[in-house]
């Protein structure tokens, strides 16, 4: 499904990604740990199409076609989705038309038929219930005043409903109470089907119990040095990084 | 400059011998050609012109339209000719036809001013604070013959709307008009005025609208200007407000070369309150110009500003913030606000907050700020699916959306939106950097 093939990134010029390569099939779930600063979130940021970096050399390769020229909004259309480390927060728009209005422009671009409010909002509920969230987080505007988990339960909302392919969850665990941890693991793993791929970026082996991956990556320096399955993560748990930096 | 003043002279006598009224109203005239005489025309040296150049103005020639009967009612936008509202009818500022509305007298100008007793006068005409009356003011007065007078009866709740339409269609035309809308005690009612003008036509309007709102009364007023974009706009909006009494006011400027959009609430009445709302939307060489005054006289009055630009192109704004707090004012609760948008990098905004308080116990904040679209919001919003140009407009319309917060009436905020859309509609916002 995606496959990233000798990537090169540069922001500022300053080079993050230094040669990373990986390959997602059909129905995988891969976990990427790794250092802070290593260049996990610009990883993510880069599949989802940020038009910050310099690509100097690789590819990216969806569905066997090169994703690099693609605008964000296409390539969530393709079916890429993000959950971001740190979710905007936009006064003034609420989370329920910016849902809808996201929805339906991923549906326009399919050739069906955008949803009328009300069918939306039937969708919607029954989502946010899975969820345990708020209804009321559907009214109020995007993120603005968010708690830190409700931003990130909330992000797993809108990938339950925006229902892509492939998910990229960037330390979406990360300022999860213990209850919230295992709601949104239960989002991910009945988001999964043989068709969908998911991309788990985090710091903790905790999270990894619950959405239990194919493969573990280690990223260091912009490379990935060290792959494995998952017992890897229980080892990096024990024994850090530095064995793996040189 | 002196040619303009020249002529303005010129059309100043021809309009006396052509329109004699009382001695009140002629003696009127003459002291206020004097004011404005002594004033004389503002540059960029003057504070309150700082950011607003008038030159390009100046080397027009102007002369005041011929009069005409009655317009081509087809002309005006579906938008406001089928909402369900009591009409009347401007042309090039003078009052044509008008609506037969329950409680409610409706008169020309002219024939107010021929009636008016010396305290009828005073209280509508001459009575207005000394503290702001610029250039455009005075020659207002000077020039006092068109326009309309409302008189609201005592606890009267007028059902519908009032909607002033006036359409100019005279290039190189002087057109300078007064609506008095005054509501007695314990009334309510909305006021719209619609001002729109041929395409492309170059003329000078030079418009003062004064509210007087009596105890208790609840006004709400809705001011959109369309006229063309080669025209030059000079509006003051002057209200009084006395004791207990509400009032919203929301302007939408659209069109104008240069807009100078004067707003003078005065408070002084004890527990009276005014919102001052605005979206100025420019576009291309546009210059919108936002002098605010408020001033509050009585104690335990609120006023709250909040005023917003979208400024596109090359085009830019001015928002000037005065609040004048007198000694007496006690406990006065005034806010302001201006926030701004730009859609290009050429375009450009100054804002200038000035606060003069001379009473002790009030609050009295001010705020600015100006930006461009967020860029993180936008990639967060692509990255959901939706398209640069979708996402742009949602992030535009939720800034203009924050104004209909303060809106009650429902005709007012439909009105509102329907008219802001169309701006958006007409102005390729897809199309900014
Ligand atoms: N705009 C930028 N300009 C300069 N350097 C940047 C910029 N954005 C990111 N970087 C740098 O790129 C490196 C990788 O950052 P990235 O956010 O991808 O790390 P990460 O692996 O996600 O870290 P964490 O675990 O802390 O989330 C960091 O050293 C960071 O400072
Ligand atoms: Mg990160």
């Amino acid at each position: 499904m995606l496959e990233i093939v000798d990537l090169h990134a540069k922001i500022e010029d300053k080079e993050i990604l230094k040669g990373l390569s990986l390959k997602i099939n059909e129905g995988e779930v891969h976990s990427i740990m790794g250092p802070n600063g290593s260049g996990k979130s610009t990883l993510a940021s880069i599949l989802a199409g940020k038009e910050d970096y310099d690509i100097t050399d690789g590819d990216i390769l969806f569905n066997g076609e090169s994703i690099l020229e693609m605008a964000p909004e296409e390539r969530a259309q393709e079916g890429i989705f993000l959950a971001f480390q740190y979710p905007i927060e936009i006064p003034g728009v609420t989370n329920s038309y910016f849902l809808r209005e996201a929805l339906n422009s991923i549906r326009k671009s399919k050739g069906e038929n955008p949803l009328k409010p009300v069918e939306f909002v039937k969708i919607a509920k029954e989502k946010i219930k899975n969820l345990k969230m708020d209804e009321s987080l559907l009214n109020r505007s995007l993120n603005e005043g968010f708690s830190g988990g409700e931003k990130k339960r909330n992000e797993i909302l809108q990938m339950s409903i925006l229902d892509p392919c492939m998910s990229i969850l960037d330390e979406t665990d990360s300022g999860l109470d213990i209850d919230a941890l295992q709601i949104v693991a239960n989002g991910v793993n009945s988001h999964r089907s043989p068709d969908k791929s998911f991309l788990v970026i985090t710091h903790y082996q905790r999270l990894l119990n619950y959405i239990v991956p194919d493969f573990v990556h280690v990223l260091v320096g912009g490379k990935i040095v060290k792959s494995g399955d998952k017992s890897l993560a229980l080892e990096l748990e024990s024994k850090g990084y530095s064995w793996l930096e040189s | 400059m002196s040619e303009f003043l020249n002529n303005i002279k010129n059309q100043f006598e021809k309009f006396c011998g052509e329109n004699p009224s009382n001695d009140i109203v002629n003696d009127f005239r003459i002291k206020s050609f004097e004011n404005f005489n002594n004033l004389g025309l503002p540059t960029t040296k003057d504070e309150d012109w700082r950011f607003t150049n008038l030159n390009e103005f100046y080397k027009n020639q102007y002369s005041i339209p011929p009069t005409k009967k009655e317009f081509n009612k087809n002309l005006i936008s579906n938008s406001i000719s089928d909402l369900d509202a009591h009409f009347i009818y401007l042309y090039n500022g003078k009052l044509v036809e008008n609506d037969n509305i329950d409680n409610v007298v409706i008169k020309s100008l002219s024939s107010f001013l021929n009636e008016a007793d010396l305290n009828t006068f005073n209280r509508f005409v001459d009575n207005h604070s000394v503290k702001n009356r610029d250039f455009t003011f005075e020659l207002n007065s000077a020039f006092i013959n068109d326009g309309v007078f409302i008189d609201v009866n005592e606890k009267a709740v007028i059902d519908k709307p009032i909607v002033l339409i006036n359409y100019f269609d005279s290039s190189t035309s002087f057109s300078s008009y007064r609506n008095l809308i005054n509501f007695n005690t314990l009334s309510s009612g909305q006021v719209v005025e619609y001002t729109f003008s041929d395409r492309d036509i170059n003329f000078f309007s030079n418009k003062t609208t004064s509210f007087f709102l009596g105890d208790s009364t609840n006004v709400e007023h809705l001011s959109i200007d369309e006229s063309s974009y080669h025209s030059y706009i000079f509006s003051n909006l002057k209200i009084s407000q006395t004791n207990d009494s509400n009032f919203t006011t929301d302007s939408i400027l659209i069109g104008g070369k240069i807009y100078r959009n004067n707003v003078h609430p005065v408070l002084n009445g004890q527990g009276s309150n005014s919102n001052i709302l605005g979206l100025y939307l420019s576009k291309e060489n546009q210059h919108m110009d936002n002098y605010m005054f408020v001033e509050h006289v009585e104690p335990n009055c609120g006023s709250r500003q909040l005023y917003k630009g979208l400024l596109k192109d090359s085009s830019k704004g001015v928002f000037h913030g005065r609040i004048l707090v007198h000694n007496e004012a006690q406990k006065t609760d005034a806010k302001q606000t201006n926030r701004n948008l730009l859609l290009s990098d050429k375009a450009q905004v100054d804002t200038k907050p000035q606060l003069e308080i001379y009473a002790d116990d009030v609050k009295c904040t001010h705020g600015a700020t100006t930006g461009q679209i967020d860029k993180e919001a936008l990639y967060y919003l692509r990255a959901r699916g939706i398209n640069l140009e979708d996402a742009k407009l949602i992030m535009i319309r939720s800034f203009t959306e924050e104004l209909l917060e303060f809106i009650n009436s429902n005709f007012i905020l439909e009105l509102h939106k329907k008219i802001v859309e169309e701006w958006f509609l007409n102005s390729d916002l897809a199309k900014t950097d």
